[in-house]
């Protein structure tokens, strides 16, 4: 298997995303097995002098340096879990690594 | 101009197949209020569109079929469904979608599944699924629907009605919620090649609120043309492999001979890249996926899965309990092939497949073919249930759409016979902003074509 459950989990702080330990096993099993198809890419020999491609416009378009008013038909307080005088409301910070 | 209540009458008509979101109720109120409203000059009056639940308008809730959005209401509508409000039509309700779009068979929405209409213990293919099913139950003439790998021509291909992915940066994506930005294109659906290209040519054109829109009038559409002739057709020998459905070739074989008999010059090309197709997407999809649903925590928007004492644990069980298994899968994969130590051997990979996959396209374009045409899809819709173990057979029923997602081009699925009484789709491939071309050629094969024939 190409993706351990330590590996899975590491991924998943990351992703600050909560895995419980029922799903765990078919995960890894499953992450193992599109990385592993997925690698048949590497199959083809690299070449640094192909351009990646992005479709879209050639260059960036910008838009005059106006300030513009949002356009929202109503504000956060109408969707927003928990917004108090202007401010989206969350728990305490807590321990960042 | 149709009233409000027929309208509703025919949605609410199709409530088993579970393909629309919006309540009947708030679907009757607020098409009342649409029938009202609507502008009598417009060239969609009173043509009911019902849009994909990942594309943002302010009548209805916008939930993508996820938990992490149930109950959202955006503050804003997304450029494609105020043209569509612009021209007269009216926005008949949300349909049900694979979660963020992510899926082929409209199995992965948290509201439950959508039935194919035609034989419910199968799937209407997605993840644009519930637009398929009801245009194809006739409940719409057209829906609006979205593709990032083929969610658009993959269950018209499978419900048997006609979706066009327009060529990347010919409609707005501002308001249709990102899944990978630079794949993502609002598509349509339509009963015909025409009610399908009509609202096309609404939905393009410029917008200055999206930076990769094009900076182009919209879509002008071609008259129904007598003959194919002069068209040069390529059929890519690597889409007519000796395992492809043998009836899926019957199909296309006697699609391939009517186009001959108006006049086309076909040809045998090849796109030699293409067996790297659906691997390219699976990372590049996923990794732009990841980075797209970082902006889902549960602060701003959404609802809050509570429980947790800390900002991180909020993250955490939020994302974790609002994503479903096949999204939270895709954002790991695009996690990890991100992250330092295998970026080079995934993602620079990747994009380098891509930018060769598209020169394939350009090679043959370049050598005077107008035009594709491919099957769209390897086999008829598939069994509910068939494919959810597996993710990599769920990916394999993309394999003849993501080519023109990676390479940014114009492609449309249209109805050319039946198997065992289920639809075939062909598809007709394009050159970047000829859309002109491929509807043109789409008019005229579908003339001929016999949609509900058994090949």
């Amino acid at each position: 298997m190409s993706v351990s459950r330590e590996e899975v989990l590491r991924i998943a702080q990351l992703a600050e995303l909560d895995v419980d330990d029922d799903t765990l096993p078919t995960l890894a099993e499953q992450m193992s097995r599109i990385l592993d198809y997925v690698a048949q890419l590497s199959a083809v020999p690299a070449n640094g002098s192909v351009k990646a491609f992005v479709p879209g416009p050639d260059a960036i378009r910008f838009r005059a340096d106006e300030v513009t008013p949002s356009q929202l038909a109503f504000g956060p307080d109408e969707f927003a879990p928990d917004f108090k005088e202007g401010f989206f409301v969350v728990p305490k910070l807590g321990q960042f690594e | 101009m149709s009233d409000a209540k027929a309208v509703a009458d025919r949605l609410v008509k199709a409530k088993r197949l579970n393909a629309l979101l919006t309540p009947p109720k708030d679907l009757r109120k607020s098409l009342n209020m649409q029938v009202a409203a609507a502008r009598p000059t417009g060239v969609l009056y009173g043509m009911p569109v019902a849009v994909k639940d990942n594309i943002c308008t302010l009548e209805f809730t916008t939930s993508c079929g996820s938990r992490i959005l149930e109950g959202f209401r955006s503050p804003y509508e997304a450029t494609a469904v105020a043209k569509l409000k612009a021209a007269g039509a009216l926005i008949a309700g949300k349909t049900n979608c694979d979660e963020f779009g992510m899926g082929s068979s409209t199995e992965h929405s948290a509201y439950g599944r959508v039935l194919h209409p035609l034989d419910k213990t199968r799937v209407p293919g997605g993840s644009s699924g519930g637009s398929a099913a009801l245009v194809a139950a006739g409940a719409v003439p057209a829906a609006l629907g979205s593709e990032t790998g083929g969610s658009v021509r993959q269950p018209a291909a499978f419900c048997g009605v006609v979706g066009i992915k327009p060529t990347y940066g010919r409609v707005s994506r501002y308001g249709l919620v990102a899944f990978g930005s630079s794949l993502d294109q609002i598509g349509v659906f339509g009963r015909s090649v025409h009610d399908a290209a009509r609202v096309l040519s609404v939905i393009s054109g410029r917008d200055p609120r999206d930076s990769t829109c094009e900076d182009r009038d919209p879509l002008r559409l071609p008259t129904v043309p007598e003959s194919l002739q002069g068209f040069v057709i390529g059929l890519p020998k690597e889409y007519f492999p000796s395992e492809l459905d043998p009836a899926v070739r019957r199909a296309c074989d006697r699609a391939i001979r009517m186009m001959k008999e108006l006049g086309a010059a076909v040809r045998e090309v090849s796109l030699p890249h293409t067996p790297y197709a659906v691997p390219t997407y699976y990372v590049i999809a996923p990794a732009e996926a990841s980075s797209n649903l970082a902006r889902y925590d549960g602060v701003r928007y959404g609802p809050r899965f509570n429980g947790a004492t800390d900002l991180r644990g909020l993250y955490r069980a939020t994302r974790g309990q609002g994503f479903g298994p096949e999204v939270r899968r895709r954002i790991l994969v695009g996690t990890y092939v991100l992250s330092s130590g295998y970026y080079d051997a995934y993602y620079r990979r990747a994009q380098q497949m891509r930018a060769l996959i598209a020169q394939d396209f350009r090679n043959v374009f370049d050598r005077g073919v107008d035009l594709l045409f491919t099957p769209t899809v390897p086999s008829p819709a598939f069994k509910a249930g068939e494919k959810l173990a597996d993710p990599i057979a769920m990916y394999m029923s993309d394999i003849f759409t993501v080519t023109a997602n990676l390479a940014g081009l114009p492609a449309i699925s249209l109805p050319i016979g039946r198997v065992k009484g289920l639809p075939v789709g062909g598809q007709l491939i394009g050159q970047a902003f000829l859309e002109d071309e491929m509807i043109e050629a789409a008019y005229a094969l579908e003339r001929v074509v016999p949609p509900t024939d058994e090949a």
